[in-house]
């Protein structure tokens, strides 16, 4: 869903009538495009590859144990093709002869609309959590009973986390005050402290699986924990390739004080995932032991 | 069996491979266009040379229209083998035994006509209407996204081929069967199934609620965002403002029942422990399934409230009574319907206080559902009423709906649905609702539109035959239904010769399903007339001229999609000459008449 997050330009609706269409590749006809239709062969890709990696498994796999895998990995390449070729051609390519965003307000709706879809997708993985936390709340791992769930290591990573929200908040002041050097270098940090924090979710799950014996399987809090942390990481990871293509426009000259629609729709989303860890890390961690 | 549902697939796909050709002659007139996400602008009056032929145009198409007709076909598609798959369901329990398909046989079609009808039918067939015509309503010149529009519907092709993948491995004779889960999925049956068949089933159900996702929220930045400059809140139509609320709901329900679904399918596949017993337990699926459930039951029945709020007053004469508490009453039910999940519940096993409460708020559903039935009757109330195809499924749908809402009220209140729980009176009752008032919602809105997506006229006769045919098979099916669950019979069983009679007489039991079966008969006949008049109109039918066709300006009450429609006409009268279009707008084959549908005044 990350697409509709990138910048809205305007189609000249003059004269100078221009139609990346036109020069779009695979041809596109008018306003018609392969380009959804690829991303959703990709897309639903994924699922065909998760579906056969479920037939390869087992004493008697259907399919071979490789193909879920295999077709996974192609999709993701058909499916980044796809977004690439819609982004490059639909924004990208013709983006310094576009007019100031006109769609500021509807791609801010559609984060918005996003972000409450996100909600809930956490929401059921909570519940489950609370769900756990006032039941029996039993047969807990020696990591809870010893309250080493909650480390420095987390407690360091949370603040790197806030600390990116700030960064990314002033990144975008700077380049609505005509600051570009600032915003550039805000913009670096931010997917720098973002990748440090994934760094630090790695090692976590390093030290608590291979060290500390703690995995998915490990009872009723396993499953609460890598399911909660584990969708939450998902998400900083989707937050860092936005971070990443961001970075990389900007670094190409883009965004300005009048066009700067996706450095607030990913701001919005990144500052939503902070939101998420810090409820995450005080009922998951902080919740687990007190 | 196999082959019969592979023959039954077949004749589908055929139908539809013939459909297609047809597709091409669609009328289409171009509009400038300005959208957010990469969607093109191109120059008005460019007609038909901006779009390829073939498989291509509808492969590459962004335009609202056409995918709106994409969902449309995959609707019908979906409901036909939701209607086969029944069919053989009710010729099984024509008889007490066992007679030619396995219980297990019976389980998975039982498992795919409920999934299919509420995910690859309701939904879509919802996103065929609101995508043709919302931004017509609206007076937009698209979606807000129209290439979201379009990815949106090619994740459900695959969707349903992994929702149905144990039906086509059948032949093949290996290791996977169609899931048996019933479409609740309750666990821990839903997890010790070792069948793959419900994992493919899981993943599809994943990507329909990423598509529905994806339509909710371009509807929402479409009608919040590209609304004509004369269209304002104050007069958004009513259709619309149903879709809007309904995208509201799509937002939490179905992205909820997504997470819900990768948790089961961890716990098929990586032993965790969301749904054990040592962990959320099985009540915890209930609860998150229900979450998304009830208002699943409001993602569908809205827009056909909206459908018909809009459709009846046409023939009414009138304009909709009490057009602002008809708005109120949709955003009460909107909001209400995430307050009422527990009800399906209340045999749980639950704190009684929580079901009390559950009983308080499922029963207050019936006030903002009742100022809807009084308003559409109010609205009749000394109307000019016009007994025409899509008025007739409008009239069906509001008595079904007092059938089926009141019986629902009933289910609310705990002390009797703990005695008709699990019984067919709750089949009967939700029935009621689902084909006795989405799909007759449906008919009557395809009815009504079918003048502008194919240009020509139905045939009335036959459309006639097809309410009558409906409107009494429903009635006999799903009223004996309501009787067998007053005798106690459960739900869900493939035989039920080995009853206690004590509990469920045998013989009452097997003459109501054999009542049921006939029943089911009607309304399968009624709609093969259904699929050969819609076949057959558009392609043969009378060309529409009249570009108000139901002479709705007499009563001013002329809506923006047919205003449209009139502009699509003048740009493409010129190029019409065959004597064809001469043909009154009736269906041609009546030569009684030379007035439109709408045009002969019975009241």
């Amino acid at each position: 869903m990350s697409i509709e997050t990138d910048d809205g330009r305007g189609h000249g609706h003059d004269s100078e009538h221009h139609l990346p269409a036109v020069e779009d590749w695979p041809k596109g006809f008018g306003e018609a495009s392969w380009w959804p239709f690829i991303s959703a062969l990709g897309g639903s890709g994924f699922y065909i590859g998760a579906a056969l990696y479920v037939l390869g498994q087992g004493q008697s796999p259907i399919v071979s144990p490789v193909a879920g895998g295999a077709v996974f990995v192609l999709s993701t390449f058909v499916f980044l093709t796809g977004l690439y070729g819609w982004l490059y051609h639909a924004f990208i390519v013709d983006f310094w002869e576009g007019e100031a965003a006109d769609f500021g307000f509807p791609l801010k709706l559609t984060m918005l609309l996003f972000l409450a879809t996100e909600v809930a997708t956490f929401g059921a993985g909570f519940i489950y959590y609370f769900f756990i936390r006032a039941g029996s709340w039993s047969d807990l791992p020696p990591i809870v009973a010893d309250g080493e769930v909650l480390s420095t290591l987390v407690i360091a990573n949370t603040l790197v986390l806030i600390a990116s929200s700030v960064t990314i908040h002033y990144a975008h002041h700077a380049l609505l005050n005509g600051d570009r050097t600032r915003f550039v270098r805000l913009l670096g940090a931010t997917l720098g402290l973002g990748l440090v924090f994934l760094a630090g979710q790695v090692y976590e799950y390093y030290e608590f699986i291979v060290h500390l014996g703690f995995s998915l399987t490990d009872g009723a809090y396993g499953t609460a924990f890598y399911g909660l942390t584990g969708l939450h990481g998902l998400h900083v990871s989707l937050g860092a390739v936005l971070l990443s293509i961001l970075f990389i426009r900007a670094l190409y000259g883009h965004y300005s004080a009048e066009k700067h629609v996706s450095v607030s729709t990913v701001s919005m989303y990144w500052h939503f995932v902070d939101i998420v860890w810090v409820f995450l890390v005080v009922v998951l961690y902080v919740g687990a032991i007190v | 069996m196999a082959a019969l549902v592979g023959a039954v697939f077949l004749a589908a796909l055929g139908f539809v491979a013939r459909v297609n050709g047809w597709w091409g002659r669609l009328p289409f007139v171009d509009r400038t266009r300005v959208a957010t996400d990469g969607g093109h602008a191109h120059e008005p009056g460019s007609g038909l040379a901006h779009k390829p032929s073939g498989i291509t145009r509808w492969l590459t198409t962004v335009d609202h229209k056409d995918i709106g007709i994409l969902y449309g076909m995959y609707g019908v598609i979906a409901f036909l083998w939701g209607g086969v798959s029944v069919m053989i369901m009710r010729f099984e329990l024509f008889t007490a035994a066992e007679t030619y398909i396995s219980p297990e046989m019976y389980n998975a079609l039982l498992t795919s006509h409920g999934i299919t009808m509420l995910f690859l039918f309701g939904t879509p067939i919802i996103a065929a209407f609101s995508n043709y015509f919302v931004p017509l309503l609206i007076d937009a010149d698209d979606m807000a996204f129209p290439r979201i529009n379009a990815i949106a519907f090619w994740l459900l092709p695959p969707a349903a081929l992994l929702i149905w993948a144990g039906f086509f491995t059948i032949p093949l004779d290996i290791a996977i069967s169609p899931a048996q889960t019933s479409w609740t999925m309750y666990t821990p049956l839903s997890v010790e199934q070792s069948n793959p068949g419900v994992d493919l089933m899981l993943l599809g159900l994943h990507l329909t609620g990423v598509s529905a996702t994806m339509g909710a929220i371009n509807f929402i930045a479409t009608i919040f965002t590209e609304r004509g400059d004369d269209v304002t809140w104050a007069n958004l139509d009513i259709f619309s403002w149903t879709i809007l609320t309904q995208s509201g709901l799509i937002l939490f329900a179905f992205p909820l029942l997504g997470s819900a679904l990768i948790m089961l399918l961890l716990d098929r596949n990586f032993a965790t422990t969301f749904f054990a017993v040592e962990g959320g337990g099985p009540i915890l699926w209930q609860h998150l399934f229900w979450f998304f459930g009830h208002p699943e039951v409001y993602i569908l029945v809205l827009p056909m409230m909206g459908l018909v709020s809009w459709i009846l007053p046409k023939f009414a004469g009138r304009k909709l009574f009490g057009f602002k508490f008809v708005v109120y009453s949709t955003l009460a039910i909107g909001v209400l319907s995430f307050g009422v999940w527990a009800h399906h519940m209340f045999g749980s096993g639950m704190d009684p206080r929580i079901r009390a409460s559950f009983m308080a708020t499922s029963l207050a559903i019936a006030i903002p559902s009742a100022v809807k039935t009084f308003n559409w009757i109010t609205t009749l109330w000394n109307g000019k009423v016009r007994l025409t195809a899509p008025m007739l499924f409008c009239i069906g749908f509001v008595a079904n709906f007092v059938i089926g809402g009141i019986t629902g009220v009933f289910l609310a209140s705990v002390p009797v649905n703990l005695i008709l729980h699990e019984t067919y009176y709750v089949v009967g009752h939700f029935h009621y609702i689902v084909m006795g008032m989405i799909a007759f919602a449906g008919f009557g809105a395809i009815y009504y539109w079918f003048p502008i997506v194919t240009g020509r006229m139905y045939n009335r006769k036959l459309a006639k035959g097809h309410f009558w045919l409906s409107m009494i098979g429903v009635n006999i099916t799903f009223f004996a239904m309501l009787l067998a669950g007053y005798f106690g019979m459960p739900r869900r069983y493939a035989t039920y010769s080995d009853f206690n009679p004590e509990l469920a007489p045998l013989t009452e039991i097997t003459f109501l399903h054999q009542v049921m079966t006939a029943g089911a008969v009607i309304i399968a006949v009624g709609t093969i007339l259904w699929l050969l008049n819609v076949v057959w109109s558009w392609k043969k039918g009378g060309k529409v001229t009249d570009p108000d066709p139901w002479n709705t300006k007499e009563y001013g009450l002329h809506g923006r999609e047919f205003a449209w429609f009139e502009q699509q006409l003048a740009a493409t009268d010129g190029g019409e000459t065959e004597s064809e279009s001469a043909v009154a707008t009736d269906g041609g084959a009546d030569g009684e008449s030379v007035a439109t549908d709408g045009g002969s005044e019975q009241a």
